[in-house]
């Protein structure tokens, strides 16, 4: 474990943690509050802009304000050219549990559940990863995904669980389907900018996909929302998910952060938040 | 105990199924050979060296041996196709070397491609200080828990070298990665320490075996016997906070006590998850009809049928059971989907 100490100038210390794991090296950011009250961490996935090390930033004041770990792994560019969906390419959900596994030495609770928050390509990894290790995840938080493996046969992998001729798709979807109860029994929080509806070019674009998830990621995001509600119910249960509209807000995580105060909604341990009591 | 004997019990090499064993214990030695019990600790000299050239040692290594060469083992059976069959008989003048993990007996049958048994000469048969026979039993295990509890994945094979160990490990790996604090457990066969290793190498928490319970080899054991045996290592497993269990039955489906377990009820309740191993397609097939008759259907196939793309298509042609490779094996992602099936109560990252 590589370790390099930033100098606190606030009660927060942030490190950066570099770990070997059997998928590859992930650097991490770790931000440990002054006094530690909430025993569950936060790990909180950056999109494909990469932007762990600015997160840091617009999450330490929440480390403090919670008094809480918050963890923010780094998928670099050189290491991770793929990290969103765990498959062939890359294995970023390996490095994340294993990530956890390693951080849980230093602080036991990483071995516990933790809430894991995720934007854009990060909330991909963060719902694929909540689907394969549902006992690790209390709260999921999932912020203007592309696109999202629906719980559901709707579609075929790797936009749902349905038959598919994608690489390894059996092995995936047979996973994915052993922990499906448990992911549907999870708190799921989806938020996506109510401007989140460009089709720029990172959006994955299909004819299948627009018809059936939506043309946008607001769209997608009502979909998903609607879709584990859905599953949920054919399991018997009633799901904990909710939408958390953005006003005003398009796809830029730190806007939404500076604007919405998105940071404060995700870190925030009690679930009351205003935004969600007006979410309905 | 004469110094005399201390010296030649020092000098000794103890071999890998005594390793439980308290050697302050031992206070003398008699030549009641006809009592020998399976689990009495016998010291024999090496007379004339055969198949084994050499034993594993309690310390994890191996040790060359040469004739007139001291070695305590356990008195045992042994059933290895590919070596030995062997019962838990010792005769005065002269006895066999049925296992380098510490296995002494009569060889009654030999796979035609191996030579001789190494033979020994028996010395004597250790005994404690109000002369009862030093037994492995005295020296298995102790549990506080009941070994009822924790989910059991069991691993049975088509044959030996099919491919169970490398299943029990890879998936006790898997298992660790995702963070499950994991017991991998070796529930029959014949003490030795490669199995023992290779399951220590994927860094289980617990690791241990048949030798653990008391037994050098659960060959011709009583049903009874073996499973209390398991139940003993599942009980261990869940005094140090395991999770979950690997447990690796040796050997084939046909083999006696492999298919006592198979075919028992109680055994098949205690299960949550069967891996089998296979070498072909038809091994597969042959093996999963064998299963679906005893009632039980293994939710995957392995083995070495796992390097082929295409036996792993006839095999889930035939079986309808999907194929995975080692490699999927240790991946943390299907290791816990096999924890999650079986019911496996999440705690905290080991």
């Amino acid at each position: 474990m590589e370790l390099e100490l930033e100098t606190p100038t606030t009660g927060s210390t942030v490190e950066r943690i570099s770990i070997a794991t059997q998928a590859g090296p992930l650097a991490t950011f770790v931000i440990t509050p002054r006094r530690m009250v909430s025993s569950r961490p936060l790990v909180v996935l950056h999109g494909i802009s990469r932007n762990a090390r600015s997160l840091v930033r617009h999450f330490r004041a929440e480390a403090e304000h919670g008094g809480r770990l918050i963890v923010l792994p780094h998928f670099t560019a050189s290491h991770w050219p793929h990290f969103q969906r765990p498959g062939h390419p890359a294995r970023a959900d390996q490095a994340l549990v294993e990530l956890l596994n390693r951080l849980a030495i230093r602080f036991p609770d990483c071995g516990g559940r933790v809430d894991l928050v995720g934007h854009s390509g990060g909330a991909q990894l963060a719902h694929r990863t909540a689907m394969l290790y549902p006992q690790r995840i209390a709260r999921l938080s999932l912020v203007a995904a592309g696109w999202y493996c629906l719980p559901d046969m709707s579609m075929p992998y790797p936009y749902g669980l349905g038959e598919s001729n994608a690489r390894g798709a059996a092995l995936w979807i047979r996973r994915k389907q052993t922990g499906l109860a448990a992911y549907l029994g999870l708190k799921i929080r989806v938020y996506v900018g109510s401007r989140d509806t460009e089709r720029d070019p990172a959006l994955r674009v299909s004819s299948a996909l627009d018809d059936l998830q939506g043309r946008n990621r607001h769209d997608r995001a009502r979909t998903y929302v609607d879709a584990v509600r859905a599953a949920a119910l054919g399991h018997g249960r009633v799901a904990d998910i909710a939408l958390i509209e953005l006003p005003g807000c398009g796809h830029d995580f730190e806007l939404a952060i500076t604007e919405a105060g998105l940071a404060r909604m995700v870190a925030e341990t009690s679930d009351m938040t205003p935004a969600l009591a007006a979410a309905g | 105990m004469t110094t005399a004997f201390e010296t030649q019990l020092a000098s000794a090499k103890w071999t890998f199924s005594t390793r439980r064993v308290d050697r302050t214990l031992v206070a003398g030695m008699d030549m009641a050979f006809e009592k020998a019990r399976p689990g009495d600790l016998i010291l024999a000299y090496v007379s004339e060296i055969g198949q084994h050239r050499r034993v594993q040692l309690e310390s994890g290594r191996h040790s060359d041996i040469y004739p007139g060469d001291a070695v305590i083992l356990a008195c045992g059976a042994r059933y290895a196709p590919d070596q030995f069959e062997g019962l838990a008989e010792i005769l005065p003048q002269s006895a066999d070397l049925l296992a380098g993990g510490g296995c002494i007996g009569r060889m009654v049958a030999r796979n035609e491609r191996i030579k001789q048994a190494t033979r020994l000469i028996p010395e004597g048969r250790l005994l404690r200080a109000d002369g009862a026979a030093l037994n492995l039993d005295d020296f298995a295990v102790r549990v506080s828990a009941r070994g009822d509890r924790i989910p059991v994945i069991a691993v049975f094979g088509t044959a030996m070298n099919s491919g169970k160990t490398v299943a029990t490990a890879q998936l006790a790996l898997g298992l660790r990665r995702a963070g499950w604090r994991v017991a991998a457990l070796k529930g029959t066969g014949t003490g030795a320490f490669g199995d023992f290793n290779e399951y220590r190498d994927t860094g289980a928490h617990v690791v241990a075996d048949f030798t653990d319970a008391g037994m050098v080899s659960t060959y011709r054991e009583p049903l009874e016997r073996v499973r209390a045996g398991i139940n003993r290592l599942l009980a261990h497993a869940e005094d140090a906070g395991c999770e979950i269990a690997v447990l690796e039955i040796a050997d084939g489906l046909f083999q006696r006590e492999t298919a006592q377990l198979l075919a028992d009820p109680a055994f098949q309740r205690r299960i949550s998850g069967l891996v089998f191993a296979c070498g072909d397609a038809v091994a597969a097939a042959g093996g999963v009809a064998e299963m679906r008759r005893h009632g039980v259907v293994p939710d995957v196939l392995t083995g070495m049928l796992s390097c082929s793309p295409m036996a792993s298509a006839e095999a889930l042609g035939a079986t309808g059971v999907p194929v995975l490779g080692k490699n999927d094996l240790s991946d943390p992602a299907e290791a816990n989907a096999f924890a999650l099936r079986s019911g496996a109560e999440w705690r905290s990252a080991a």
